[in-house]
């Protein structure tokens, strides 16, 4: 039981991967590469995720899985053109591929008829490209979808029989059988091995793919099956041979229905018409069987004669109930069987001959037997799931990985976090007399810091990843918003390949969510005032990511509308979020989007300015230690930055003294830090006070009296850390007295507590004491509020 | 004096103590008698001081390192409305869990470990909205009351502006 879950966390996680791929692929092609190898790369996602899907019954899944793997069949063997509408569908079909996973791993219920709509379009699709033999392929369509996967039963039944829907099967040998004799005929031996089974390829499947690029017609080679006693469950018994007949059909074609069994099969291609001993050989054979299947019981007995009489037994009872084989099977094995033992059989002995030492040939006519008797649906889908993980790693030649449980890589990471720690402390122990007196120490004391600076680079560089994972979920959110408000909206990602610690990655996927659909819904306007505006018809959400020295930038930019200042300070006013009598900025205007209270339920619908969720982007992003900073232009678009911590297991920072008490200052955000004296602070109006700093003024902001504690310094003699926060604004901060230079680990606050404000987080310093780490921006920003408050 | 007692009533008391009884660590502040339940008690340990918490209420002392992992101490005199505590080394911390976060108190002593009975436990008298916010209800211990504090009411509240 527990096994089982096992496997399907491995399948989800897979799954995640192969709809990550598929985005991927997508992306390209929309953009109008179009190559087989995307193509194929698309099939196999889709076909691993069925599999799966199938061995762990996940029914809605498969049918929705097989039928869009059944339309991209017909697009990679060219019976569809790749249009834009069908790429468009394509793309609709991954998103519900992947409603259907998550359904499927959350438990949650899709409503039955979930992807109907889309299923109906991939058959009417097939149907349209195909409508000269509308007829059959209907009928496979309807089949496949859900019969086919579960009651295939790989006997060596001709796929002669689903063609002709067996209203005259004898017959249609006949139509055919003078047709192959014209141009564009093909003979075709398929001798499949033991692998291509264990990788769950199906000859069916291959067997209409031929069907789709002409008339075909399908023999099973039943010599080599064995006595019953003889028979090995898995041993593979049955060659085909195909005539195709497709003028103007190249041979190209027909290997590529072959190519992803390619190496696990023999194959013979020949033109009939290029070798004229088959074409005559092979109309001979046309009569012979003809002949045969006049008599079909003498037929049936020929057969027995040369297998054995309880191979049939197994063998016939299978045949009836595929949902294929309306026919009596005795009349379809006729053929194959005279065929075998004409005399004429030259072309295809000859071929095979050369190719000969591959072991092989024949069928899973034992097979059959344990499908038939198990569940239906998930038996096929078994072995697929098994064969496409070996594709799988196959295909992943060259990096070489392994699946870790995250926990244990952070208790790796916690624990080289406080090894960092523990060796400061160290290093710091170190006077000068020490130094004098044990140089062996002081030796030994500068390796373990170079030892430990690698190791937590090393480790660091285990848990980073590229944040692609967060943006490749992005295109479908666009696309998605784009419908549900009617405007156009192209997405455009940079720099995916940014590698972030994935603690900091998880927690990206909420904010940015709520960023793209805030620029979606209130930023990007509607077509028409766009062009009013002299703008392009369709908007662009640009989300780029950069690092910029110990920080990670997220960028979400729009060319949309702007922040409609007005009503966001009003709306801000009204909530009570801005006092009457403070008039803010236009930058501070902007960032009370992410204000606690702002963003409330009737805020979304009241204003056409911004607000939806934003401030669970700012507790979020505050949570991982990161910043927000919002932007914009009226008319001309907004950027929204997320300044985020490269990692968050070790930050340097700068230990200060405030009030008696220890606090850190992230080093990534000091600029420098000064000694003054109060008298040089200027006051303005609001009461704050202002430091010209080298011909700027900066915002100062008094820790202590901030934080409501007692400054202890002289007045004259205070220390000053200019700070820079989003959006190049400065901050002077002032502090008691600046201590030094050191690395600590982030611990949070909200694990036990809740979060403060003014504060990111906590430490523990080398004596075990904690220290509180100063949140700049933060301070920077919260005026506003408190005189609220 | 304190631990002989207590060991007397772990030895005699767990022996008995069913389905429908309760253990209390008790404590004190001032004269007055509370009481926890003893399995949401994680550790008692002696005041060694703590970083103050800008921005919050004076009952929330500020945070410590317990192992790794930062704790708030809530001083609970100062919840009840009579001031902060003038903390020593003889005052301790109680820490515990409430819901999935670890708190510490910080209480005059600990004093005992009592069992009661849960058919025993009297309503809050109404009257004051501190007294029912803060205590689950009361029970009688040699002929004391002991309050019965309600930790998820403790803990709330701790912002300036909350």
């Amino acid at each position: 039981m527990s096994d089982l879950d096992d496997f399907k966390a491995t399948y989800f996680d897979e799954c995640s991967e192969l709809l990550t791929e598929l985005e991927e692929q997508f992306a390209v092609i929309e953009e109008g590469e179009r190559g087989a190898d995307r193509l194929n790369a698309v099939f196999r996602a889709i076909h691993s995720i069925k599999g799966g899907a199938g061995a762990f019954g996940f029914t809605a899944l498969v049918g929705f899985a097989h039928a869009y793997e059944t339309l991209l069949d017909y697009v990679r063997d060219g019976r569809i053109e790749l249009t834009d509408d069908v790429v468009v569908l394509c793309i609709r079909a991954n998103d519900i591929v992947a409603d259907h996973v998550n359904a499927a791993q959350t438990g949650e219920a899709l409503p039955a008829d979930y992807g109907a709509e889309e299923k109906a379009r991939f058959d009417a699709l097939a149907r349209g490209e195909t409508a000269s033999d509308s007829v059959e392929e209907d009928e496979l369509d309807g089949e496949m979808v859900e019969e086919f996967d579960l009651d295939f039963t790989p006997v060596m039944v001709n796929l002669d029989a689903p063609k002709p829907t067996g209203e005259a099967p004898v017959e249609d040998v006949f139509d055919d059988a003078p047709m192959m004799a014209a141009e564009g005929q093909w003979e075709i031996r398929f001798t499949p091995h033991r692998a291509l089974y264990a990788r769950a390829n199906d000859p069916l499947l291959l067997f209409r793919e031929l069907a789709a690029l002409g008339k075909m017609n399908v023999r099973a080679i039943l010599s080599d099956v064995p006595p019953l006693s003889d028979f090995e469950p898995f041993g593979v018994y049955c060659t085909w041979e195909i005539t195709l007949v497709a003028p103007g059909l190249g041979e190209d074609a027909i290997r590529e229905v072959f190519e992803f069994v390619e190496g696990d099969c023999d194959i013979i291609i020949a033109q009939a018409g290029t070798v004229p001993g088959l074409v005559s050989d092979e109309s001979e054979m046309a009569a012979d069987v003809s002949a045969e299947a006049a008599t079909d019981e003498p037929d049936l007995s020929s057969l027995l004669a040369l297998t054995e009489e309880e191979v049939a037994a197994p063998v016939e009872p299978v045949v009836p109930p595929a949902a294929f084989a309306p026919e009596p099977p005795a009349a379809e094995i006729g053929p194959q069987d005279s065929f075998d033992e004409a005399p004429a059989d030259l072309s295809f002995a000859a071929l095979a001959a050369e190719i000969a030492p591959a072991p092989a040939p024949a069928p899973k006519v034992d097979k059959p037997a344990p499908v038939a008797a198990s569940a239906p649906v998930a038996k096929p889908a078994v072995p697929t799931g098994g064969g496409e993980s070996e594709e799988g790693t196959g295909r992943s030649v060259g990096v070489q990985s392994i699946r870790v449980d995250l926990d244990k890589v952070d208790r790796v990471v916690n624990m080289v976090g406080e090894l960092v720690i523990t060796q400061s402390m160290l290093t710091q122990q170190m006077d000068e007399t020490l130094r004098a007196r044990y140089t062996e120490l002081v030796r030994g004391l500068e390796v373990l810091a170079q030892t430990t600076r690698g190791l937590q680079d090393s480790v660091m560089a285990i848990r980073a990843q590229p944040v692609k994972s967060v943006f490749s979920r992005m295109p479908r959110l666009a696309r998605e918003l784009a419908t549900k408000t009617g405007k156009k909206i192209k997405l455009e990602t940079i720099g995916e390949n940014t590698e972030i610690d994935k603690t900091v990655i998880e927690q990206l996927s909420d904010p940015l969510t709520h960023m793209i659909r805030n620029s979606a819904d209130h930023g990007i306007e509607s077509p028409e005032k766009r062009l009013a505006a002299g703008k392009p018809e369709s908007g662009t959400i640009r989300l780029s990511a950069e690092q910029a020295g110990g920080n990670i930038l997220i960028i979400v930019e729009d060319d949309g509308a702007g922040i409609n200042r007005e009503r966001v300070l009003g709306l801000a006013r009204d909530k009570g979020i801005v006092a009457p009598d403070i008039t803010p900025t236009d930058e501070q205007i902007d960032q009370l989007i992410f204000a606690p209270g702002f963003s409330t339920a009737e805020a979304v619908s009241d204003i056409s300015g911004r607000g939806v969720g934003m401030d669970v982007v700012l507790s979020n992003i505050k949570k991982i230690g990161g910043s927000v900073h919002v932007r914009s232009w009226p008319g001309r678009g907004t950027r929204m930055t997320l300044r985020l911590p490269l990692t968050l297991a070790v930050l340097d920072v700068m230990l200060v003294k405030v009030g008696g008490g220890p606090y850190v200052v992230p080093l990534s955000s000091i600029v420098e830090t000064m000694q003054c004296s109060r008298a040089a602070f200027e006051r303005v109006p609001s009461g704050g006070r202002v430091l010209q700093v080298r011909g700027e003024y900066v915002q100062v902001i008094d820790l202590a009296q901030r934080f409501e504690l007692s400054s202890q310094q002289n007045p004259d003699d205070q220390f000053v850390v200019l700070c820079e926060a989003e959006g190049n604004q400065k901050v002077a901060l002032v502090v008691d007295d600046i201590i030094g230079q050191q690395q600590v680990v982030i611990k949070s606050l909200e694990e036990n507590f809740e979060s403060v404000d003014g504060i990111a987080g906590g430490t523990i310093l080398g004596d075990g004491n904690v220290a509180l780490i100063v949140d700049v921006q933060g301070l920077r920003t919260s005026p506003i509020h408190q005189n609220a408050a | 004096m304190e631990a002989l007692s207590l060991r007397d009533d772990m030895s005699d008391k767990t022996a008995v103590a069913g389905q429908n009884t309760l253990q209390l660590i008790a404590f004190s502040i001032g004269e007055q008698t509370y009481g926890v339940e003893i399995t949401t008690v994680r550790e008692i340990r002696a005041w060694n001081g703590a970083t103050p918490l800008p921005n919050t209420r004076e009952f929330v002392r500020g945070v410590i390192n317990l192992r790794g992992t930062i704790v708030p101490i809530f001083d609970l005199r100062a919840r009840f409305g009579d001031g902060q505590t003038s903390p020593t080394k003889n005052h301790v911390v109680v820490v515990m869990s409430v819901g999935d976060k670890w708190v510490g108190i910080l209480v005059d002593a600990v004093s005992d470990i009592l069992t009661v009975n849960r058919d025993d436990i009297h309503n809050v008298p109404e009257g004051n909205s501190i007294d029912t916010e803060l205590l689950n209800g009361i029970v009688t211990h040699d002929s004391r009351m002991v309050g019965l504090i309600d930790l998820h009411a403790v803990v709330s509240g701790a912002k300036m502006d909350g």
